[in-house]
């Protein structure tokens, strides 16, 4: 019987108060005590959501992160942000990282945050989400004067370290994030690079780790390399592009790698069909008959707040029903709890 | 009162500007229902007339309305088209939103969206041309959650009959500088996605009477300009500076021979462009010899909405001085 989990893969959008927190703080009108107290709440309720849904990992939502990137790059040194560049095929931005020297870090980002949510994630498991090496380096502007292939070794240094601290702080997860290997252009030396400094980085943590690639299908030559990269699980955007991903699962499988399935659409903001998700499966169950995880396409970013809640208890929904379609067995936290 | 618009390195601007005097508030009270359509533009023209004094004395060749009306690009045509319901806000950088509508029935024109303003900014602006500006059919789409259609390219087709409609109207007015903007074609600097709009564009312009002009700006750009040097335009404008001109060599390599708006001020940074660097960013583009002096004409990056005021008109200043330098030498 196929084992069958969900998670929401990022962060959320923030809610009206965060916004105005966020608002008044930068304006000067806040303290940051009030912010934190704010981010605080709004988080636990964004993490109450999702474990009310029934889902095994969860995430604080990011509520505070401006793109992927900027919690990183405001704790390391000799690193800074510099104008806007559009995150993908998105309505969205990033403060583009500039690489002034080898980065260094000050201070690591999760493991405070999982210090303090873990407890609020009960009976689910937290997890840390890290932008890949690989992202930031093509995603950035190298003025270090390293090569690209010595920044990307010294970000993943600093990214295991990272790993590490929030394993020991007691996270359940470590997702790295590889949006830009999704992008058509990016040579197999550069997929390459990427799978050796995630291989690194996960090697460092014994709780599962997952690669998390999305926006589109990878090409074919740079699924292989990601199929080959030392993580336990292989996260894939399907909905982007439905029979894409349907054929280059089926040409490639997973490897020895269990599949987290994008399936929630999470750029727009119809009901998802449950049924129509049951059919990309089905096939998918042809491939893997262990354990598949279900998840959002994406991070939550670019829909309204109301529309992310009502997303990830569609998610929740969708993966009871396909359990019970299916005869999968659901890991659900909240029912092995109370089955204790 | 005519105005001679210089043959060489004419300014000019995207289109929006700070949100001067009251424009906030007023949205805010149409959008209340506390004022009709008709006393908002009314209202709205104290602010049209500080964008427009602050233009002059910048001394921009091709001014705008400063978009005063517009809460932004996109919810301002939604509000007054039918088939769209409001949206709530998704965030479009750090802690910067919009409200992204939802299309939600067959979208038709009802009345003029553009025209008031733009006739309004024409009586005002010392004989200098005004673009006539809309949000193009890509950008529409793409900046909206379509519940309704389920088909691109019939929402697309569909907002370009409403966009000809509001443009022949504008024309008829007496409109010479007609700007579409489509800063969301570069999410997906795609060939189908070019042609998508390639279609739309066709039928929008076909037979315009006016400088035909495509705004886009922030992505891919250089992967992009392939597929649309066929466009039915006069002009492309685009952003360079924030790219740090990454796309010139790209312009060289693609035998681009429209005109060119060229981006030199880049509309997110609080520092004003020294005379010298716009200047030297004009140079960069001239050393290539690409085009020459009298099909480019200067502008920032985008919109300067999100600067402050003092911030944007300083940025105009030694845009037009520099200008100014260029016309000399070249």
């Amino acid at each position: 019987m196929v084992k069958l989990w969900g998670a929401v893969l990022g962060g959320y959008p923030r809610s009206i108060d965060v916004r105005h927190e966020m608002r008044d703080l930068e304006r000067g009108d806040s303290t940051y005590l009030d912010h934190e107290i704010t981010i605080a709440i709004s988080s636990s309720a964004v993490i109450g959501a999702q474990i009310s849904s029934g889902l095994r990992y969860v995430t604080d939502g990011m509520l505070d992160f401006h793109d992927i990137f900027r919690p990183f790059l405001e704790s390391w040194r000799n690193v800074s942000i510099a104008g806007l560049l559009r995150y993908f095929d998105n309505n969205f931005f990033y403060r583009i990282p500039i690489f002034t020297a080898e980065p260094d870090v000050e201070k690591f980002v999760w493991a405070k945050r999982i210090r303090f949510y873990k407890k609020v994630a009960y009976p689910s498991l937290l997890k840390a989400v890290i932008p890949g090496p690989l992202s930031l380096v093509l995603m950035g502007k190298n003025e270090s004067g390293l090569s690209k292939e010595d920044l990307a070794n010294s970000i993943s240094s600093i990214l295991s370290m990272e790993v590490e601290k929030a394993e020991k702080a007691g996270a359940g997860m470590i997702q790295i994030d590889e949006p830009i290997l999704s992008d058509h252009e990016i040579s197999e030396e550069d997929a390459e690079l990427a799978k050796e400094l995630i291989s690194n980085i996960a090697k460092r943590v014994k709780i599962p780790t997952a690669l998390s690639v999305y926006f589109d299908i990878p090409k074919k030559e740079v699924y292989e390399k990601i199929i080959d990269t030392k993580v336990n699980y292989i996260s894939l955007d399907i909905m982007d592009s439905p029979s894409r991903a349907l054929d280059l699962i089926e040409s490639k499988g997973f490897s020895d790698k269990k599949p987290i399935l994008g399936l929630i659409d999470s750029r727009r903001i119809y009901d998802d069909n449950c049924d129509k998700i049951k059919e990309i499966f089905t096939n998918i169950l042809k491939i893997e008959k262990e354990e598949v995880g279900i998840t959002t396409t994406t991070w939550f970013d670019v829909i309204p707040y109301n529309f992310a809640i009502r997303k990830t208890y569609l998610l929740g929904y969708c993966l009871e029903k396909l359990g019970n379609e299916l005869n999968a067995e659901i890991i659900n936290p909240i029912k092995e709890v109370e089955k204790q | 009162m005519s105005y001679e618009v210089p043959k060489k390195f004419p300014t000019t601007v995207v289109g929006s500007y700070p949100k001067l005097g009251n424009a906030s508030e007023i949205i805010k009270k149409r959008d209340r229902n506390e004022i009709s359509e008709e006393e908002f533009h009314e209202k709205i023209r104290d602010s049209i007339n500080e964008v427009v004094k602050d233009y002059l004395e910048a001394g921009i060749d091709i001014i705008s309305d400063g978009e005063q009306s517009r809460e932004d690009m996109v919810v301002y045509f939604a509000q007054r088209l039918k088939g769209y319901n409001e949206g709530d806000w998704v965030r479009i950088f750090d802690n910067v939103y919009f409200r992204k509508p939802i299309i939600t029935g067959k979208l038709e024109r009802i009345k003029e969206m553009i025209i008031t303003d733009w006739l309004y900014t024409s009586k005002i602006s010392n004989g200098r041309p005004v673009k006539l500006i809309i949000t193009g059919p890509y950008t529409m789409l793409e900046w909206s959650f379509d519940l309704f259609y389920g088909d691109r390219r019939e929402v697309i087709m569909d907002f370009a009959k409403i966009i000809r409609e509001e443009i022949l109207e504008g024309i008829k007015n007496g409109a010479k500088y007609v700007q579409v903007d489509e800063p969301a074609l570069s999410t997906r600097p795609w060939k189908e996605e070019a042609d998508l709009l390639k279609e739309a564009l066709d039928y929008i312009f076909k037979g315009i009477d006016a400088k035909r002009i495509v705004h886009i700006c922030y992505g891919r750009l250089e992967r992009l300009l392939p597929y649309i040097l066929d466009y039915p335009v006069d002009q492309f404008d685009l952003e360079f500076k924030n790219s740090d001109f990454r796309l010139l060599p790209y312009l060289k390599e693609y035998g681009y021979n429209k005109e060119l708006g060229y981006g030199v001020v880049d509309v997110h940074s609080l520092q004003i462009e020294s005379v010298n660097e716009i200047k030297d960013a004009i140079d960069k583009l001239m050393k290539l010899d690409i085009i020459g002096p009298e099909k480019v004409f200067i502008d920032p990056d985008c919109g300067l909405k999100l600067l402050p005021r003092d911030i944007a008109k300083g940025k105009m200043i030694n845009m037009v001085k520099a200008a100014k330098i260029a016309r000399e030498q070249y």
